[in-house]
């Protein structure tokens, strides 16, 4: 069964080279919780999700720190680093592309988004970006057609 | 096949210099290749293997892991920071000092994981470079872990290998120096930095709004986990009476632990860190390929020639020798190498603990003058980098240089006055 060729799959991506707040408008936009990252021919080079868009806005140092209910108030802290990202490329904050063809199995997809940590893959067809599929709208979509009513 | 054995042991201290492939891939492609092409055997590769110091580390990794997800050592480290007052000096000491105390207890390169982070958010708070900050702390985690048995990995196999030296041996001969050492490389640190540690005023107030013991409320299993941590290291001191040895108190105080307070032993167990634990079981049949091959006595009779049958030669050499052989490779695989070539030189007469003093003072102390020198530094400029605050090598060259140089300095003063 090729659900993903039933599904529309948003178009989501940024080019190779981008700025990371285009990268981060992109994402805020979209209804996934990833952008693919294209290089030439529309190939996905890489994956640009909600953890990626933390670590930019963020102080990287916060990602090794296991206790923080200290700070009591932000202040400034974070701002700078929101300035000092916001021109950088997204291939410095992107991560390796998971990406399934357009006419895989449904438990290929599902598998491939059991091990994938953020809900949201790329659907290539003959190795060129189609979109993203998001893990909740594609168990909706099969609900669906199993006639389970979703919400 | 010992030309063999000494090219796949340089080779292999190359490349974890250089870090073109992660050093635990090296460690065990060069014991493999140790093994298949015949340089050692398999029985004599598994008897090569120092399992004591495998046992101590693993059981150290497990007490302090579960220990960490108290807060206490960013209580502790936060606390200090409140007390400086927002006064550079003061941080700078106070940081050094509580850096150097966990890195004693805990390990160095566990105490770096610990407090390079906080330190990056209180220079983040105070609004100055986090650079001398972070190079202080490992300045003071080198030698502040040179202090005792479970401080530095240096140390460790030093002391799981030597059966006569006790926890409290190493406390008695290298407490002592490692202090007065570690007060005199900060002030130099600090003298190095001043002009880049201002803190305004209305900063340093921020630092006082912090609650530290906010963390540790509600935290399951806190007095449990810091009765084992602490009851550990009682243990280590008194190990010698008890007849048990280090790596039995660790693996005992791992097992308290586990069983008190972790519910969840899978993720209790990935608290060790298990590519250095297989990096130290590739480098220990590494060397017992060297040891095979008669290269290690072959050096141990370089060394006694050179000194001419001098303890206090031979002690400068292993000193300064050591200290140059970690500042350029890495102060474990180098020790690993040493403590055979140490053992030869002592073959055949009684028991002298001087030349263990001076390897360890060599390896640790050694392991500041560059930032590949220590596991410990290497962690640091790794945390850095994925910062966005990189602190180059010729940065921490730059300060590491002369503080290791001061630092080999009163370690000879102290073997000569005290040892020999």
């Amino acid at each position: 069964m090729a659900l993903l060729r039933e599904l529309e799959l948003p178009p989501v991506s940024v080019p190779s080279g981008a700025p990371f707040l285009e990268a981060a408008r992109a994402l805020l936009a979209a209804e996934t919780s990833a952008i693919a990252v294209l290089g030439d021919d529309d190939h996905v080079v890489g994956v640009f999700n909600d953890d990626d868009l933390l670590r930019g806005l963020f102080p990287r140092y916060l990602e090794e720190l296991h206790h923080t209910a200290f700070l009591v108030e932000d202040g400034e802290l974070l701002l700078a680093n929101i300035e000092a990202t916001a021109g950088e490329p997204v291939d410095r904050f992107m991560r390796e592309p998971v990406t399934v063809e357009i006419d895989s199995s449904v438990a290929h997809v599902v598998e491939r988004f059991l091990h994938t940590p953020w809900g949201a893959v790329a659907v290539v067809e003959d190795a060129r970006f189609v979109g993203m599929v998001d893990q909740l709208a594609f168990v909706r979509h099969l609900l669906n057609r199993l006639d389970i009513p979703t919400p | 096949m010992d030309v063999v054995a000494a090219i796949v042991f340089a080779g292999a201290l190359i490349l974890i210099a250089v870090e073109w492939v992660h050093r635990t891939k090296v460690a065990l492609v060069g014991a493999s290749l140790m093994v298949v092409v015949g340089i050692i055997d398999q029985e004599q590769a598994v008897e090569s293997v120092d399992w004591a110091t495998l046992g101590l580390l693993t059981g150290m990794m497990i007490v302090v892991g579960l220990t960490e997800r108290t807060g206490v050592f960013t209580y502790l480290a936060l606390r200090v920071a409140q007390l400086s007052g927002g006064r550079p000096a003061r941080l700078v000491f106070l940081l050094a000092i509580v850096t150097g105390v966990l890195s004693a207890f805990l390990d160095n390169l566990t105490a770096i994981l610990l407090v390079v982070p906080i330190t990056l958010l209180l220079a983040d708070l105070l609004r100055v470079s986090p650079i001398p900050l972070v190079v202080v702390e490992i300045i003071a985690s080198n030698i502040g872990g040179t202090a005792t048995m479970i401080g530095d990995p240096p140390n460790i196999m030093i002391g799981t290998h030597v059966t006569e030296l006790t926890f409290l041996d190493f406390i008695v001969n290298l407490a002592p120096v490692a202090t007065v050492t570690l007060l005199l490389a900060t002030a130099l640190v600090y003298l190095l930095y001043r002009p880049q540690l201002r803190i305004p005023a209305e900063r340093a107030r921020e630092v006082e709004r912090l609650d530290p013991a906010r963390d540790m409320r509600d935290r399951p299993y806190l007095k449990r986990s810091i009765a084992v941590l602490l009851g550990t290291i009682a243990a280590f001191f008194l190990h010698s009476a008890l007849h048990v040895e280090p790596a039995v108190v660790a693996l005992t105080g791992a097992a308290v632990m586990l069983l008190v307070a972790a519910d969840d032993v899978e993720d209790a167990l990935e608290r060790v860190d298990w590519s250095t634990i297989f990096f130290f079981l590739g480098l220990f049949v590494m060397v017992g390929g060297l040891e095979a091959q008669g290269i290690v006595r072959e050096v141990s009779d370089f060394l006694g020639d050179v000194t001419g049958g001098s303890r206090t030669a031979e002690a400068m050499v292993i000193l300064w020798g050591a200290a140059a052989g970690s500042a350029l490779v890495d102060n474990i695989p180098f020790t690993a190498a040493m403590i055979p070539v140490v053992d030869e030189l002592a073959a055949g007469q009684e028991f002298d603990d001087t030349n263990w003093w001076a390897l360890a003072l060599g390896a640790c102390f050694g392991g500041n003058a560059t930032i590949i020198a220590a596991a410990a530094n290497v962690a640091a400029s790794g945390i850095m980098a994925r910062s966005g605050r990189p602190l180059s090598f010729l940065q921490f060259l730059a300060v590491g240089a002369p503080v290791t140089l001061l630092s080999l300095v009163l370690a000879s003063v102290y073997l000569l006055l005290f040892q020999l």
